[in-house]
């Protein structure tokens, strides 16, 4: 007990090559290869309870013919979640071709060990090119960064939700500048956006690029709610784009993107 | 409990918190980590309490997003507290551990957002709200479980219940 203790407290101080802390970087490293082996367990017995409820209200339904129409709904059910799925690869990779940027896909394997924060962990790391920072996009608009260094085969990413994420942004329609914050309750707020500019409901905020880390141009939300702030600047609250509690699949930007007339490559 | 079933019951919290937990939106507040703290503690005294609350409390910050170390500092003070407290009154009633649960759960909230006051500006929990429905979410599951438990026999007793019905059926054959 005594020696694992100690090999505790080392492994807490000691880095390893790439920056980040022994402890961190084995327990996360172990922990999502659990991670991916429950959540595809927990995906394949989702599936079977939920064809198992189904034949269940069938029969209630109709006794004579409760087995073929139980049967029936069940595939139905199976080929809309099939279709449904090709349909969100299908717009992942339009989105891809459509981006000047190297792109990797990921799926997302786990949430956050604690309730107080929003991150997921996905199952790409620095063998596919994911790195600290890297932005994280779906076909709805921005989803997060990677923080910490990632693990080789997977990646923890800090969703904009999060209370401690934020992203430089801009109001489309006439590109007020501002930063947009994750509060608690799973909502963005755009501040710094000063007064006298002209912020309505209902506008389009797209990220400003100026922080280095998402692009130019991606969707964050709507504004939701616009007030005159106390200060110098307006209490502006968005509505994220991205369903977060919904999240599967993503893209991770691996690389700066190509010059103009390039074609993109693929990760 | 012995180390090994705290060590497998970490384990189990910690995946149920990372896979299970999130697709559940009612009860996306649970820590299941600190329940598992809070019923080692309840169960085992003091030392296996602050001992449980290291190990799970460091894992767990391992494998979140924020600073390692505060998620461990409060529950193995959450683990000594209730450990002491568990050894010196009566925690075997139902209502007893429903407080405990509660109260146990206020505590880490407590520390775990006074920490990180001191560390960083943006606010934790922005209501009493949020840590009394996480206090009562944790009570819910960490009762429930235990009185889940409590009505499966242990495995020594489905041996003694196994042999016994043996002895009856084939008589004593040893001895």
């Amino acid at each position: 007990m005594a020696v694992a203790c100690h090999v505790l407290l080392i492994s807490l101080q000691v880095n390893t090559a790439s920056g980040v802390r022994v402890f961190e970087g084995v327990t996360f490293g172990l922990f999502a290869e659990v991670q991916r082996l429950v959540s595809g367990s927990v995906e394949q017995l989702s599936d079977l309870w939920e064809g198992y409820v189904g034949l269940v209200e069938v029969q209630a339904e109709n006794d004579a013919l409760r087995r073929e129409v139980s049967e029936l709904q069940l595939e139905v059910q199976q080929e809309r979640a099939l279709a449904q799925r090709a349909r969100g690869l299908e717009e992942l990779l339009d989105m891809r071709r459509e981006v000047n940027f190297s792109t990797v896909g990921a799926r997302v394997i786990a949430g956050d060990a604690t309730p107080y924060f929003r991150t997921v962990t996905i199952d790409r790391g620095i063998s596919d090119g994911v790195r600290h920072d890297s932005a994280v996009v779906s076909p709805e608009g921005v989803v997060g960064r990677v923080v910490r260094d990632p693990g080789p085969r997977a990646a923890r990413v800090q969703l904009l939700i999060d209370r401690n994420a934020a992203a430089g942004a801009l109001v489309e329609r006439n590109r007020v500048a501002g930063l947009v914050a994750g509060e608690e309750d799973g909502t963005l707020s755009m501040e710094y956006v000063s007064n006298l500019d002209d912020v309505e409901v209902g506008d389009a905020v797209v990220t400003s690029g100026i922080d280095g880390i998402y692009p130019k141009g991606f969707v964050i939300g709507t504004v939701a709610l616009v007030e005159r702030g106390s200060g110098l600047y307006k209490t502006i609250q968005v509505e994220p784009a991205v369903e977060f509690a919904d999240l599967e699949d993503v893209l991770v930007i691996v690389r700066e993107p190509t010059p103009v007339g390039t074609s993109a490559g693929g990760g | 409990m012995r180390a090994a079933q705290v060590g497998v019951a970490l384990a189990f919290a910690l995946a149920s918190q990372t896979t299970l937990v999130p697709r559940m939106t009612g009860v996306a507040t649970v820590d299941l980590v600190l329940v598992v703290v809070l019923s080692v503690a309840m169960r085992q005294g003091a030392v296996a309490g602050l001992w449980t609350g290291t190990v799970g409390g460091l894992l767990q910050d391992a494998l979140s997003g924020g600073v390692v170390g505060v998620g461990g500092l409060a529950k193995t003070l959450v683990g000594y507290f209730v450990g002491r407290f568990a050894s010196q009154f009566d925690v075997d009633r139902l209502w007893q551990q429903v407080m405990v649960f509660f109260f146990g759960s206020l505590l880490h909230a407590g520390v775990f957002v006074g920490v990180y006051s001191l560390l960083s500006e943006t606010a934790m929990l922005s209501s009493y709200m949020a840590a009394l429905t996480q206090g009562g979410a944790n009570t819910a599951i960490g009762v429930g479980a235990g009185l889940a438990l409590a009505a499966v026999p242990s495995v020594e007793e489905r041996q003694r219940r196994r042999k016994r019905r043996l002895e009856r059926r084939f008589g004593r054959r040893a001895h």
